[in-house]
């Protein structure tokens, strides 16, 4: 680590907190899930950091709806004597601090900022973007769904982190604080008498190194392979078979940190006037590529599964040099049928490997 | 306002192609932004209504007519539906140019030759005025219409227009069952028309648009010509909603329709996963 460094005691976090919100700033934590019978935890708006739980499960789902929102206005019209007046719906946007992100989850916004930028830039995404700051939080490494490592990320990595928080593995709790970027300078400096003279408590290293013990033997896929086996094998028997379970719902797709595709719907109120939305949307849904003629290029739930994979790990790659997906696991955890991308991506590796050994697939 | 903001364009002339295929004329009611306004042949735009949604076009119109686009579309679906309802003076949105373009530059000094079927005429049909709109930079001008049955050809005024006029040469044809008594055109599907107008390949460009099965079957017709796969070019509709290369739908493999597209030529389209 060659970043500035800081340590955060318990009680001083709590008070960053607390002077974050009364700064005027939206706090974004994770927080229990009330009422569920298992520990759950969601990214929610708080206002007392005794709520914030960060040594919790991992959030249910992603901070993706705090930048892409599940649903959003983009415009609202009224007509009036055949003409049309069109209003800004949310130009302003809050003022936001995350505080403690899952790696997972923090690393997906610089992959994502790439397609909102693909010479269009989507300025909805980026004006939340560029009003919020983001602490991560290390990961203490989930469970067997969790695949971080195949896509070159870690439970401590800091990609996506203005401000990287390790916890110190002492009994009094306290955090290492490690300032990734600019922003999370100016964010520390602002507060600085929160910050103590840094100091590396000995749990620390170890922590880190369970954490990445915990998640590294989940799955040995390599995605340079399996991406090479794609872009040859569009067309292979593997297709034919793989979406058996999937019921074309969605749910990987909402729960994912980096599926961003959306739909354009109005929604008139009353006659004259209304408002023009942006929601999320699913390519596991057979009308995302329905044609007006009836014609659908992606007729089968094995095609549309194919898609899904292919714009994570073949796609994406090709034209943003990122794979779109940061092994969080959720899409494992969220899936009604029982789909298992990094299961899938094994078999896919196991593929590559096998071709390669043949000499390559024709 | 966001990108995803369009632009207010008043219907200037409503025009009924067929029984289920109209023409809207729009000027934006922005008179700066209409002096602006410019774009290619062979790009699109986001068209909506306001309540119904957006719909995605080409821009049917040529850029060598100033002041207005036209799109023309079948009523199909909700925003279509809405479509059939607007009258002269009524509003609509519309967001674009985007896409690629039909490299018309490269074409100057050379024949075209145009092939559409149905209301794949459209796009072509931008191309065509554009192109007879500074005819001095072009030689043979060659075009090849089909459609199911007399009722289902598009543009009859221009049809006529282009029949009527020595530097064009027109070939029209119907499937067959779908003549009437009075038709003087061909009648017979657009491969077999195209293999009987027998068009020079030389120093020629086709430009091609219509239902996916007439495209299989005319492009082994332009190869056994002598076209090269680099010098037909067609234009691709997949389902869009952002335009923009960011919504995530209109993809074939690692091409994006919206912004690698519309316009690919027949060598491009080989490359593609078999996915459209």
């Amino acid at each position: 680590m060659s970043n500035e460094q800081k340590y955060l005691s318990e009680s001083e976090f709590d008070a960053l907190v607390r002077e974050l919100i009364a700064s005027g700033k939206r706090v974004v934590a994770p927080v229990a899930a009330e009422d569920d019978l298992e520990p759950q935890a969601d990214y929610r708006a708080v206002s007392d950091p005794a709520k914030i739980v960060l040594d919790g499960p991992l959030p249910r789902r992603s901070l993706k709806e705090f930048f892409l929102p599940a649903t959003e206005a983009l415009l609202r019209w009224r007509l009036k004597k055949g003409d049309v007046a069109l209003d800004e719906t949310e130009a302003d946007y809050p003022e936001t601090v995350v505080v403690g992100a899952s790696p997972c989850d923090a690393a997906a916004l610089p992959t994502v900022d790439r397609v909102m930028d693909w010479d269009y830039r989507d300025e909805p995404w980026f004006g939340r973007r560029e009003a919020t700051v983001v602490i991560s939080r290390a990961c203490p490494g989930r469970d067997s769904s969790c695949f971080c490592p195949v896509v070159g990320l870690a439970p401590d990595s800091t990609r996506g982190a203005d401000v990287m928080l390790y916890p110190s593995g002492e009994d009094a709790g306290g955090y290492l604080v490690e300032v990734i970027t600019e922003r999370g300078a100016a964010l520390v400096a602002a507060h600085s008498k929160h910050f103590q003279a840094p100091r590396e408590p000995a749990g620390v290293a170890r922590l880190r190194e369970e954490a990445r013990a915990r998640v590294d033997g989940n799955s040995s896929a390599r995605p340079d392979e399996i991406r090479r086996w794609l872009d040859k094998n569009f067309e292979h028997e593997l297709w034919d078979r793989l979406a058996e379970r999937c019921h074309g719902c969605g749910a990987c797709a909402a729960v994912c940190p980096t599926c961003h595709c959306f739909d354009i719907v109005d929604e008139p109120e009353g006659g004259d006037s209304g408002t023009r939305r942006r929601n999320w949307d699913t390519c596991q849904a057979a009308v995302f590529t329905l044609h007006g003629s009836g014609h659908n290029p992606r007729e089968t739930q094995n095609a549309r599964f194919r898609q899904r994979v292919l714009h994570k790990f073949a796609i994406y790659p090709e034209r943003f040099g990122e794979i779109l997906c940061t092994g969080c696991g959720r899409c494992v955890r969220a899936c009604p049928g029982g789909m298992d991308l990094p299961e899938i991506l094994e078999e896919l590796g196991r593929l590559a490997t096998s071709s390669q050994s043949a000499g390559g697939t024709p | 306002m966001n990108l995803y903001t369009p632009h207010p364009v008043r219907v200037a002339e409503v025009i009924d192609e067929t029984v289920d295929t109209r023409t809207l004329r729009l000027e934006f009611k922005d008179p700066a932004f209409a002096e602006s306004f410019d774009f290619k042949a062979g790009q699109f735009g986001e068209y909506s209504v306001f309540g119904a949604g957006e719909c995605t076009f080409c821009i049917a119109s040529p850029p060598t007519r100033r002041g207005y686009i036209e799109c023309s579309f079948k009523k199909v679906g909700k925003v279509t539906n809405a479509m059939r309802e607007l009258e002269v003076g009524d509003t609509m949105g519309f967001r674009g140019p985007y896409g690629n373009h039909f490299p018309l530059d490269r074409m100057e000094g050379d024949n075209l030759l145009f092939i559409a079927g149905g209301i794949g005429l459209a796009p072509v049909r931008c191309v065509i005025w554009n192109a007879l709109d500074l005819r001095d930079k072009f030689r043979d001008v060659t075009i090849v219409y089909g459609a199911r049955s007399v009722g289902d050809l598009v543009y009859r005024r221009e049809l006529e227009e282009w029949a009527g006029r020595d530097d064009v040469k027109l070939w029209q044809t119907v499937d067959p069952g779908g003549e009437t008594p009075d038709w003087k055109g061909e009648v017979g599907f657009v491969p077999s028309v195209v293999e009987k107008a027998e068009p020079k390949a030389e120093n020629t460009y086709a430009i091609i648009c219509g239902p996916p099965i007439m495209i299989k079957f005319t492009l082994p017709v332009l190869i056994k010509l002598g076209f090269t796969k680099d010098r037909i070019f067609t234009t691709l509709e997949n389902r869009m909603k952002c335009g923009l290369g960011k919504c995530g739908r209109c993809n074939i493999g690692p091409v994006y329709v919206c912004k690698d597209g519309p316009v690919f030529t027949a060598a491009q389209l080989e490359d593609l996963p078999p996915e459209f």
